[in-house]
């Protein structure tokens, strides 16, 4: 399939990227990231392409569906959001240091992918229906927004160390402030929070148009709880108590675990009426 | 001691306690926390299942801590009834005093509102008092929003905001809970949620309620005309249908085919497709006709069971091959004539026509099995889940409201000085994302300072 070719691609392109992020982090050298950030922009496109021709793949087959269906896809997808939001970062903050800490993800992620079944299934009676698609898109910029906010909390940490003891030395000296940092972790959420709370909502809506039961406390919509819940948390202690810096930092690490346990960990450990997103 | 402050009241305490966003924060996590509990155990299984997998000491703790069902339980339901009343008494604490800021806000920018300013410019310029007043109020419209001008003494004082909304956008979130609840609780107390199994051809006007031993009326009737499965090429499975009927009064008033995701509503009871079956044994489709091909019945023979054919004898159907001798499904029967021996042989279903070699009266045809199905329906009736989904709606515009729109104020002080000039003071401030709003402060600086009279 051509589609897993491009996905390939994308996956080495991650790696490339990440390693370039990496090594301008540790050789102090800003121009090797921007063959980085190119290599994203590259990565953008080829993935962007792949999901493209899945789709069309999808509807030569006689299937014709949205290619976030299964892990492989929802994998895949994630990356892309992934991708495409570090790049919106860092193009907003003007600055290169976070891919390191970034796109080591969307790497990971793929690297996960490639090892799941990335055959294209026909979709199962429950999962044809159009809440499909606003489900899992809002589902997914929410994780990839989550994922953004805590590999910058983990520089936040770094970073917080040294200025800390007023010194700006090694790779860390490179980072961006943390005020910017603690910024980014914190706008990174306030955009993740509202299309999470919108994939829930419309996961809702979705079952009780599917079951007649919009909330059954099923393991994923329990743990899709859980992480708004220390999402909303996050934001109480921030907004009204002024919880900034380190133990922010430390709730969107947290935030963001609970996210995988949500996305993966239900469907590889626990059991439910997601099970079909396991395969 | 009459400067120490007075010990607050019982009440008072009570009052603290339940406005604090600090016990909120503590709930959320609680919530979060408690909540892992009923995702790593399977909930509302059979006692022998749990049985099966703890030891009885923690099958009796876990019991007794309602975490077989706990999210039902009455210490999980106290801590949402703990966490709405905090969220309420938030809310009548703190939105009269918000709505009060946003109705007379501080239209003056004196000293002590400067001091908590940390966006603040201050220059002077020649020319008069009003003549300045007026340009900057022009130019913070153009550049801001229209200001407010209060002249005071010998100061003019400018205000413009913009973005009073957000100011708005946490009640709504908190609102929108409250509302999601309500509904939550309607749909509980005067809604139903059923399971009922209607095998082809057959109607309920009752379906068993979840969870309980009641049964509720539907007030009609619902009957499956057929059910039908139908798969991919390579066997998964593509749909699930069931043709039903809602018969009130004797007389069909809906029909519809409803498949997984499209359900049937009626009088406000919907009917989801949810599982299927065989109900009873198959039966095998005979059709029998004259020697010229003229069709005289077709019989459904269930197996071993004796039916007459008039005129001719008793025909009953004994086996069934799916591939007898290669060629295919084919059914064995049994035919008694009157006074004659019993007669036994194969019908291939491929190949209807082969019973005339056996030059009899009649040509039997085997037309294949028929099995009857059942259909398998969730039966719910929430009067409550319109208001969830106002409240949902409300929550996604509440959040955006709360952190997307943000609170923007900027004053502009004039001043006559004593050297003749004009003193002028800007500054701002912003209730949310204030990194964003420093650079719309510089463009506002910029803008201002640039005009001339």
């Amino acid at each position: 399939m051509s589609n897993v070719i491009l996905f390939n691609l994308t996956t080495v392109l991650f790696g490339v990227a990440s390693a370039l992020y990496l090594g301008a982090l540790y050789a102090k050298n800003d121009r090797i990231a921007v063959f980085g950030t190119w290599t994203c922009v590259l990565a953008a496109v080829v993935s962007t392409a792949a999901l493209g021709v899945r789709w069309y793949e999808s509807y030569q087959m006689g299937i014709g569906r949205i290619p976030v269906t299964n892990l492989y896809e929802s994998l895949v997808f994630f990356a892309w959001s992934v991708n495409l939001l570090y790049l919106v970062v860092e193009r907003k903050y003007g600055s290169r240091t976070f891919g390191a800490f970034v796109m080591p993800i969307a790497f990971a992620t793929m690297l996960f992918a490639v090892y799941n079944d990335s055959s294209i299934q026909p979709l199962v009676p429950a999962l044809q229906s159009y809440w499909l698609h606003a489900h899992v898109i809002t589902c997914f910029v929410g994780y990839a927004a989550f994922a953004v906010s805590a590999g910058v909390a983990l520089m936040y940490l770094l970073k917080a160390r040294q200025e800390e003891a007023k010194i700006s030395e090694g790779v860390v000296g490179l980072l961006p402030e943390c005020k910017m940092l603690d910024d980014l972790i914190y706008r990174s959420i306030i955009w993740g929070f509202p299309f999470l709370t919108a994939g829930i909502i419309t996961g809702a809506a979705w079952a009780n148009y599917a079951w007649g039961t919009y909330w059954s406390w099923d393991p994923k919509e329990t743990w899709s709880l859980i992480v708004w819940l220390v999402y909303a948390a996050f934001l109480h202690a921030r907004v009204t108590r002024g919880w900034h810096g380190r133990r922010a930092a430390i709730l969107s690490i947290v935030g963001f675990l609970a996210t995988i346990m949500c996305y993966l960990g239900v469907n590889l450990v626990l059991s439910g009426l997601h099970s079909y997103g396991g395969g | 001691m009459a400067d120490e402050k007075p010990a607050p009241s019982p009440i008072d305490r009570v009052w603290n306690f339940f406005i604090s966003v600090k016990l909120a924060i503590i709930t959320l996590i609680v919530l979060a926390v408690t909540s892992i509990f009923g995702t790593i155990i399977e909930q509302n299984q059979p006692p022998e299942k749990y049985h099966q997998i703890y030891e009885d000491w923690s099958f009796a703790l876990m019991d007794r801590l309602n975490l077989f069902d706990m999210y039902h339980s009455w210490w999980f339901l106290l801590m949402l009834v703990l966490f709405t009343v905090n969220l309420s008494c938030c809310t009548i604490d703190r939105f009269p005093k918000m709505l009060k800021v946003v109705r007379n806000p501080r239209t003056k920018l004196d000293e002590n509102l400067e001091k908590t300013l940390s966006l603040a410019d201050r220059w002077k310029k020649k020319g008069t008092l009003s003549d300045w007043a007026a340009t900057y109020a022009a130019a913070l419209s153009s550049s801001f929003a229209k200001p407010m001008v209060t002249e005071q003494g010998n100061e003019v004082h400018l205000y413009a905001e913009s973005g009073v909304a957000s100011r708005f956008g946490v009640y709504v979130t908190h609102l929108s809970i409250i509302i999601i609840f309500i509904g939550a609780i309607l749909g509980n107390v005067l809604g139903f949620k059923g399971y009922v199994n209607i095998p082809e051809g057959e109607a309920v006007a009752q379906v068993p309620v979840r969870g309980g031993s009641r049964t509720q009326d539907l007030g009609f009737t619902v009957r499956c005309n057929a059910f039908s499965l139908e798969t991919y090429p390579s066997g998964q499975p593509k749909a699930y249908k069931s043709d039903l009927s809602v018969i009130e009064g004797g007389r069909e008033v809906a029909r519809k085919t409803i498949v997984v995701n499209d359900p049937l509503q009626h009088k406000g009871i919907w009917f989801y497709q949810s599982s299927y079956g065989q109900a009873g044994g198959a039966t095998a489709r005979v059709a029998v006709a004259r020697k010229d091909g003229t069709p005289m019945a077709t019989l459904a023979l269930a197996a071993n069971e004796t039916v007459p054919v008039d005129g001719y004898g008793v025909i009953r159907g004994v086996n069934y091959d799916q591939n007898f001798q290669g060629n295919g499904p084919a059914l064995q029967v049994v035919v008694e004539k009157p006074g004659k021996p019993a007669a036994s042989f194969w019908l291939f279903q491929s190949r209807p026509d082969l019973d005339r070699q056996r030059n009899d009266s009649v040509i039997l045809s085997f037309g294949g099995l028929t099995a009857k199905m059942f259909t398998g329906l969730q039966v719910a009736k929430d009067p409550g889940v319109n208001i969830v989904w106002l409240g949902c709606a409300l929550m996604v515009i509440g959040i955006i409201m709360a952190f997307f729109l943000s609170h923007q104020r900027v004053w502009v002080r004039l001043a006559q000085g004593a050297d003749g000039r004009v003193e002028v003071v800007l500054a701002g401030t912003a209730s949310r994302n204030r990194l964003a709003f420093e650079k719309r402060f510089e463009r506002i600086q910029t803008n201002v300072k640039a005009v001339g009279l």
